[in-house]
């Protein structure tokens, strides 16, 4: 992938800047991402490989750090931070993650104008929240997506893999670009704020503006039951697992729901007076529960049906007739949907400590005329330390090793 | 003065709900003069989804189709009338940037796809977003929501509790993901046409984005051979204390994370003799005891309101934080001092607050954050000055039904 292919990125790495390197990495951008010498905070988040930890263990790590070379030096030492202000000569852009707890050591350097520096930061430092402790736990939680994830009678759901750090990536891959455009125009670099709790709540959606509206605000809902209306987005058991039907009356999804009902009644399983049944009066819902008795039979044999089918035979009959379906796909179902592959979403890589070969469903678009690929796994602990002061700063040998003496590397 | 990033780019946003238009927000918030085109015939279905303003249904009052448009204008066209295609192969020669999210196949039969788009405008960016993408075997004819894309990616499957069927994040998650992976290649694909003056063709796939943010699961199938399983409760299994509490009303919890040993002395000072039990002093004890841990944390939450807690653990230096509601945000002071809300006056629904530009540069303003359009609100303006037609020409269109 060839876009960025003139752009070079420093990214101090914290979990928060992980992925907005690796995105530029993957659009073509020569990334060195920058660790303490005792390694990033990236390397200790599970899952490990073989459930044993190590630096070069964090799937995690690995996961978001491919595309970027890796180097290590002290930046809270005086000479590791001039090396940091003599390398930040030759990059574009720097990213990195402050808190209240981790000054920035670009503080204390200075930094020429044409400089893009982007900073994750995770409350307003001039708010009430300033001096709160973060972690990924908390900036889920006040990003509010999962206040509404779940069913009323237990706690609310969360990923069970941290979020607030990709949101908060992917958001800064966005804010990194866009000042690149910037000084395109007019040559001047500048400082890119990007609060995390306000990328966190990108995954709200609606609810960030809903509580201005006057309304009544939508809440959990108790375990759902075969007594529940199938309108909305359904979950529904099939032959191997779960399949998600979107019936819904209002606009333009009625015409797509007729299709699955027709469906539905071709396949035997509703009659076809019960078929006929005027379902334009749920354009808005349905009250009451049970719910009215067309859309308990409709449910039901939805259940019939699918309880009959695979996922993947669902989502061949929704293509077919013209409904909306998908498959509740775990990570092996991902591996084995032939679209997926045929598509060519995989790109071949290696991981693991012992650098074993798997895929990477990596190319999150794809160009008519280029490609993201791969160019190199995620870096070994300071794998590129040498490599990046010898040719970057000029750097000899003797130079370096006693850098390392020194513990700066 | 410096001037917004994208000033003076030109963007047409032919597409609807939620990830595509999110994109073109995106470019407004730096510039950008988005162009949103719709038939009035089939609008965008965001505009019937609530919360509407005051509660009122209407397809200029719901707020969720207010904060994914502002800033763009609306241009209301029937592509298949004769003089309705006409305008719009005027403004794709005017357009830097065309997004469009129909289902795969229906952008070729109306002829509007990148084949027959890019001879009028050889610099032309064009993104072509679906659930599934433009290629591969099941993608012609899939229609489909964040709500089915987030089934695909794996998202659905990863989030609920191990004894009761698959819940998923609420709402349509991956189109709150997809458009920072589109914005940024849309950006890149820029960054390269000021250097080489090449257009080019994106074709995203709303379910391949979504994997993205759960690629740490990917690589725990593809290196340990486990495909993961949701295992309800929130935070990290090697975290303790480290999850979500109870308190005081209706549907209130909590989130703590107190694993680190300073955070846990904090939490223990605040919480005092319930968490005085010996196995709880080390990390290893917490772990081995956190049903009861859990126990403990949660008697004391309770009763209690969940900024309370919030406000009494970090001031002693334990990270918590309210799981936030619709309600919260209107009202919190964290967002207040970023200035994220902004005010906008809509001739509809009045006054009311909507989400500002995610990020702040130092130096590039952004423009002013303004109301989404009303449906056609800018049609004859656009047809006039963006693709040249008199009022005479324009009134001839309308009267071919071109302009519905």
């Amino acid at each position: 992938m060839g876009l960025l292919r003139d752009v070079r990125v420093l990214e101090i790495s914290s979990p928060p800047t992980m992925l907005a390197g690796r995105i530029l990495g993957d659009l073509g951008a020569d990334v060195v991402a920058i660790e303490p010498p005792r390694g990033a905070p990236g390397r200790r988040i599970e899952p490990f490989a073989d459930g044993e930890p190590g630096l070069e263990r964090s799937l995690t790590w690995q996961a978001l750090n491919y595309n970027k070379r890796g180097m290590t030096l002290d930046t809270a030492s005086a000479d590791g931070r001039a090396l940091l202000s003599d390398l930040l000569e030759r990059f574009d852009i720097v990213i990195e993650a402050t808190s209240p707890s981790e000054p920035s050591p670009l503080e204390e350097i200075s930094l020429r104008p044409e400089l893009i520096r982007v900073q994750v930061r995770p409350f307003s430092p001039h708010g009430p929240k300033a001096a709160y402790r973060t972690t990924d736990l908390i900036l889920m939680a006040a990003g509010g997506a999962p206040a509404l994830a779940g069913e009323s009678d237990r706690p609310p759901l969360f990923f069970p893999i941290p979020q607030a750090m990709m949101e908060a990536g992917a958001e800064a891959a966005v804010a990194t670009l866009s000042a690149l455009i910037a000084r395109e125009r007019d040559g001047e670099g500048q400082i890119v704020d990007t609060p995390a709790r306000i990328a966190a709540m990108a995954g709200a959606m609606g609810r960030i503006v809903s509580g201005f509206s006057g309304d009544t605000m939508s809440r959990r809902m108790p375990p759902a039951s075969e007594n529940t209306s199938p309108l909305a987005t359904s979950n529904i058991p099939c032959a191997d697992g779960y399949v998600v039907l979107s019936l819904a009356f209002a606009g333009a999804f009625a015409a797509m729901s007729a299709n699955l009902i027709g469906w539905v009644r071709d396949e035997g399983e509703l009659t076809p007076d019960i078929a006929a049944t005027d379902w334009s009066r749920y354009a808005r819902g349905a009250e009451g529960s049970p719910p009215p008795e067309p859309l308990q039979e409709l449910g039901a044999a939805l259940r019939r049906l699918c309880g009959r089918l695979t996922k993947f035979e669902i989502v061949e009959a929704s293509r077919k007739h013209g409904f909306m379906a998908a498959p509740v796909m775990t990570m092996k179902d991902i591996d084995l949907f032939p679209h997926y592959r045929e598509r060519g979403l995989f790109v071949a890589s290696t991981a693991g400590p012992d650098g074993r070969p798997i895929e990477v469903p990596a190319r999150f678009v794809q160009l008519e005329d280029d490609e993201i690929e791969i160019r190199s796994p995620a870096p070994r602990l300071s794998q590129h330390t040498t490599e990046v002061l010898a040719q970057e700063l000029g750097l000899t040998k003797t130079e370096i090793q006693a850098l390392y003496v020194h513990e700066v590397i | 003065m410096a001037r917004p990033p994208l000033q003076g780019l030109k963007v047409i946003d032919m597409a609807w709900l939620m990830a595509a238009p999110e994109c073109a927000r995106y470019l407004a918030d730096l510039g950008a003069d988005v162009i949103k085109i719709e038939s009035g015939v089939r609008r965008d279905p965001l505009r019937s989804l609530g919360n509407y303003k005051d509660g009122v249904p209407g397809p200029n009052r719901s707020l969720s189709y207010h904060a994914i448009n502002a800033g763009k204008r609306s241009l209301t066209l029937d592509m298949k009338a004769r003089g309705g295609r006409e305008a719009f192969l005027r403004l794709v020669r005017w357009a830097d940037v065309i997004i469009e999210a129909f289902t795969p196949g229906v952008a070729d039969s109306l002829e509007v796809s990148y084949p027959h788009l890019k001879p009028l405008n050889p610099g032309l960016i064009m993104v072509s977003t679906s659930i599934l993408g433009s290629k591969g075997p099941a993608s012609q004819g899939l229609s489909g929501t964040g709500s089915t894309g987030l089934a695909f990616a794996g998202a659905k499957y990863l989030v609920g509790w191990p004894d009761r069927p698959p819940e998923g994040p609420n709402g349509p998650w991956t189109d709150s993901v997809t458009p920072r992976f589109i914005t940024s290649t849309i950006l890149s694909a820029l960054h390269r046409r000021q250097r080489t003056g090449q257009g080019c063709f994106i074709d995203a796939s709303q379910a391949e984005c979504g994997i993205h943010f759960l690629m740490p699961a990917w690589f725990d199938y593809a290196v340990n051979g486990v495909s993961p399983e949701r295992r309800g409760s929130a935070g990290s299994p090697l975290r303790a204390p480290c999850g979500v509490y109870p308190c005081a009303g209706d549907d209130r919890w909590v989130a703590i994370d107190a694993s680190d040993a300073p955070a846990w002395s904090a939490l223990r000072t605040i919480v005092g003799p319930a968490l005085d039990d010996l196995r709880f002093d080390t990390l290893v004890g917490r772990l081995r005891n956190r049903d009861a841990l859990d126990a403990a944390i949660s008697a004391f939450t309770r009763d209690k309101s969940a900024d309370a807690v919030e406000h009494m653990l970090q001031a002693a230096g334990a990270p918590a934080h309210v799981v936030c509601t619709a309600a919260d945000f209107a009202t919190d002071e964290d967002l207040q001092a970023e200035g994220y809300y902004r005010l906008i006056n809509d001739p509809e629904i009045g006054s009311t607050m909507t989400r500002g530009p995610q990020v702040n540069f130092s130096r590039t303003p952004h423009p002013p954050v303004r109301p989404g359009p009303r449906l056609g609100d800018s049609t004859r303006d656009l047809l006039r000055e963006v693709a040249g037609y008199s009022d005479a020409e324009i009134d001839a269109l309308d009267a071919e039904g071109a302009l519905r």
